[in-house]
């Protein structure tokens, strides 16, 4: 099911589990058989700050993805968003978490229209602290995404690595999550 | 990760501590710094996973944990040390000793170098310590890669008695890769020290043969790294294609990656190099001698490059191909390529950034989040007394979270570990000397001074200079990832260490005017900082130290407990900005709107230093009765 090589971006600032979404990924490609590579800021402790991962699935060498040839970009953060845009390519995808997806900037819009790149935002943390937990929100951001059918994973494989990596008790709550975000994004 | 065991997706670095356990090593000791910190925490985790008795240490500094790998390997086991590159610095004297008298049992030395620089000093190239001493240097691509070099490491250490450079950029020790484990090696190796002063008590006329002994040694190696080709190998072999690059490092892999992506594997050869030095001459030259021009793309500087006798063929830095600072990125190597293939007449890559966007985002004018202390960090408060106390005192610095007190105007200079003292005793004997004494506060981390501040104090103490030195006490090691320190007398496995409170050593150091406080406190610390430099200038006065001790509110939130001081904004406020400009806690945020300054419950963790800032009294406690 998945396309040979894909090059994701997930983006967001200190505190929102960036990390943890990286190995959502990572665990995805290895459970499909496939060679992954990536990188992940490790900065300074403090919080707020910008994180950015990168991960490649699919028999690339280098850790880090070039500028305009990322497949996808997640974004938990409206202006972290902005900041990486320029690492996708011509007809890549956007997913972007934020509370009024209208308010994205027209201009920058119109522009990834222009370049084929399928913009989607909603309201991921919104929907993560109605179902318990504001650090879901990436759960619930990458559920959208299998939800529109965009994106080169499957619901099924995706289920089964949120259920290798969660925490025990937070098992139940993310899968639940992970659902509300597929939901709507079949809604799409 | 249940049914792939053997595979997991590693960290650069954990694939690094993991490599290093596997290959049966006894003792590593570290001093964290980006990009090296995670290696540590990493052997520590394996260590106990797989139930190996392994030594672990966090030593106060590199030198000193250069010495305490070196004892190890003197004594027959084997050892690994670890740092960020400029940490080798630290441990020059005793790397460049022991290339001479070198060792018994292998020793790994781990640089972690940072072009970029992301978070250091200088973009310094560690490869380059490895031909100023003379010990031979490993310089892997992946994280899978290294794990294998590692093995082979500690074989070529051991086979010729010498400590070996192993050389990580942060993309490799922050990327991430699927690996394969494998079972650690068990080696057996009671400690064993063969007395002989001859070699490890060697006076100047036992060094020459040393010396003699060492160049013997290296001629050796180059000639087994001549006929490796599991680390040095050629990749394309396209005998059509007259152009050659020769790379390293993870610069090998992005080149990799790139020549896939435009689909000019065929037109070009690759020489990939992973032991620097000394370099395999031999094979350099053949392969330089097979093609008509030979690009060399290396990280950071021209380590391969200058060891490259005849470059009548060769392009890089010398010849203005590749750029002589910052980070070899993906799209920077593109353009190395586009100028490479562009003049040669292979292809012409367009150089194609998208300005049109990246004007759009300039012109949204987004906030730039330069880094900053946290929300709460004892460290704001501390830096915002000392700038109200003595407004006109030059503010020497160091290295840590700290050096963002640049943000509040209380840093003034930063330039290695324990210079935030040795400049204050300097400064002040420079101006001492023309009669013009100008206040001085120096300040310092806790870790930083276990590091190096103590032998800068006792100078500054015996050489009867004056300065105010406020011991910048979060009780851990935050800025590289909350380690710990003496102060805490926690080991790096855990373990219970002795305690060594920095009071007993500040004044073991000779100091006769010490304070504590509680940084929150931020009028008294005002006082304190008045009446220390009171001292500086009495008859009998010296240097004044205030020790600052408040725990990092990152690594212990629980010690606000009980203690919060929940603020809100009044109507007073005016919308002057100041509290946003300069005391610049990320918990304060302008309203644009109504042009007043507001308080993000989110990040502000109630530590109410804030209410000392407005001068408008518009930041005041809640009155939890009134609500
Ligand atoms: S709270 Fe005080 S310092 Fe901050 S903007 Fe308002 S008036 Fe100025
Ligand atoms: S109380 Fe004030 S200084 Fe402390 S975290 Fe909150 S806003 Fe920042």
């Amino acid at each position: 099911m998945m396309r040979m090589k894909t090059q994701i971006i997930l983006a967001g600032v200190g505190g929102q589990g960036v990390l943890f979404s990286s190995r959502i990924f990572s665990e995805l490609g290895l459970k499909l058989g496939l060679e992954v590579t990536g990188a992940e800021t490790h900065g300074m402790s403090q919080r707020g700050g910008s994180v950015v991962a990168h991960i490649k699935i699919g028999g690339y060498q280098s850790p880090i993805v070039r500028g305009g040839t990322a497949d996808i970009l997640y974004s938990l953060d409206e202006n972290e968003a902005y900041k990486n845009l320029h690492f996708l390519r011509q007809g890549g995808l956007c997913f972007v978490n934020m509370t009024d997806g209208g308010r994205f900037d027209k201009n920058i819009r119109d522009h990834l229209k222009k370049k084929d790149i399928t913009f989607h935002a909603f309201d991921a943390s919104g929907m993560a602290i109605e179902l318990g937990s504001v650090m879901a929100a990436n759960i619930c951001l990458v559920g959208f995404s299998v939800g529109t059918g965009l994106v080169p994973f499957t619901y099924d494989d995706l289920k089964d690595v949120l259920q290798s990596i969660s925490r025990k008790p937070d098992l139940e709550r993310n899968l639940k999550i992970f659902d509300t975000g597929v939901d709507l994004g079949k809604k799409q | 990760m249940s049914q792939h065991k053997d595979i997991r997706v590693l960290l650069g670095n954990v694939a690094i501590a993991r490599g290093i356990l596997e290959a049966g090593c006894h003792v590593i000791t570290s001093y964290p710094g980006t990009p090296s910190s995670e290696i540590m925490p990493a052997a520590v985790a394996f260590k106990k996973e797989m139930g190996l008795d392994v030594y672990t240490e966090w030593s106060v500094n590199e030198k000193v944990a250069y010495d305490n790998a070196l004892a190890a390997s003197i004594a027959g086991k084997r050892s690994a040390v670890a740092m960020k590159q400029v940490g080798l610095n630290v441990a020059a004297d005793s790397l460049m000793s022991s290339a001479y008298q070198g060792v018994v049992g292998g020793m790994l030395i781990v640089s972690c170098d940072d072009p970029g620089p992301h978070s250091s000093q200088t973009e310094q190239d560690s490869r380059f310590f490895a031909m100023f001493a003379k010990v031979p240097a490993y310089d892997p691509s992946t994280p899978q890669e290294a794990m294998a070099m590692i093995k082979d490491a500690y074989d070529l250490s051991e086979t010729f008695q010498i400590p070996v450079i192993f050389r990580p950029t942060i993309r490799l020790s922050h990327g991430k890769q699927s690996v394969r484990l494998s079972p650690p090696d068990i080696i057996e190796r009671p400690a064993k020290f063969e007395k002989d002063p001859g070699r490890w008590a060697a006076t100047p006329r036992f060094r020459l043969h040393l010396h003699t002994k060492l160049n013997e040694s290296l001629r050796q190696i180059q000639e087994r790294f001549e006929k490796d080709e599991r680390w040095n190998y050629e990749v394309g072999e396209n005998s059509e294609a007259n152009l050659g690059i020769i790379t390293c490092s993870t610069s090998y892999t992005v080149l990799t990656d790139l020549l896939e992506e435009l689909n000019l594997k065929d037109k070009v050869n690759i020489l990939k190099i992973g032991t620097p030095y000394p370099l395999p001459h031999k094979k350099v030259v053949d392969f330089i001698g097979r093609h008509d021009k030979v690009l060399i793309i290396e990280e950071t500087d021209v380590v391969i490059e200058s060891q490259i006798i005849d470059k009548s063929k060769v392009l890089g830095r010398f010849t203005g191909h590749i750029p002589l600072q910052g980070e070899l990125i993906p799209n920077v190597i593109y353009g190395i390529l586009a100028k490479f293939f562009g003049e040669e007449g292979v292809a012409d890559l367009e150089v194609k950034a998208d300005d049109e966007l990246a004007k759009l985002v300039q012109d949204l004018g987004l906030p730039v989040r330069r880094p900053t202390l946290c929300a709460g960090c004892p460290e704001r408060a501390a830096f915002w007394a000392i700038r109200r106390a003595l407004p006109e005192a030059i503010y020497t610095s160091d290295i840590g979270c700290y050096t963002l007190g640049l943000n509040l105007g209380a840093v003034d200079t930063v330039i290695d570990m324990g210079a935030g003292i040795t400049l204050a005793s300097g400064f002040y004997q420079a101006y001492h000397q023309d009669k013009n004494d100008v206040p001085i506060v120096a300040t310092m981390g806790d870790s930083t001074f276990y590091h190096s501040g103590t032998s800068s104090l006792i100078n500054a103490v015996y050489n009867n200079t004056r300065f105010i030195l406020v011991l910048l006490d979060n009780e851990i090691t935050a800025m590289t990832g909350m380690q710990p320190t003496p102060g805490i007398g926690i080991t790096a496995d855990g373990t219970e260490g002795r305690k060594i409170p920095l009071e007993e050593l500040v004044k073991g150091c000779g100091i006769k005017w010490l304070r504590n406080i509680d940084p929150y406190d931020v009028k008294e610390m005002i006082s304190l900082l008045k009446e220390a430099h009171a001292y500086t200038k009495s008859e009998d006065g010296g240097i004044a130290v205030i020790i600052a001790r408040r725990g990092c509110v990152i690594r212990y939130p629980e010690a606000l407990e009980g203690q919060e001081i929940k603020v809100e904004i009044t109507d007073d406020c005016d919308g002057c900005r100041y509290c946003i400009d300069h005391f610049e806690c990320p918990a304060l945020h302008f309203d644009e709107e109504n042009e007043r300054a507001e308080i993000d419950r989110k990040l502000c963790v109630d530590c109410g230093v804030c209410i000392n800032v407005c001068a408008q009294k518009a930041i005041v406690p809640v009155d939890e009765e009134g609500q």
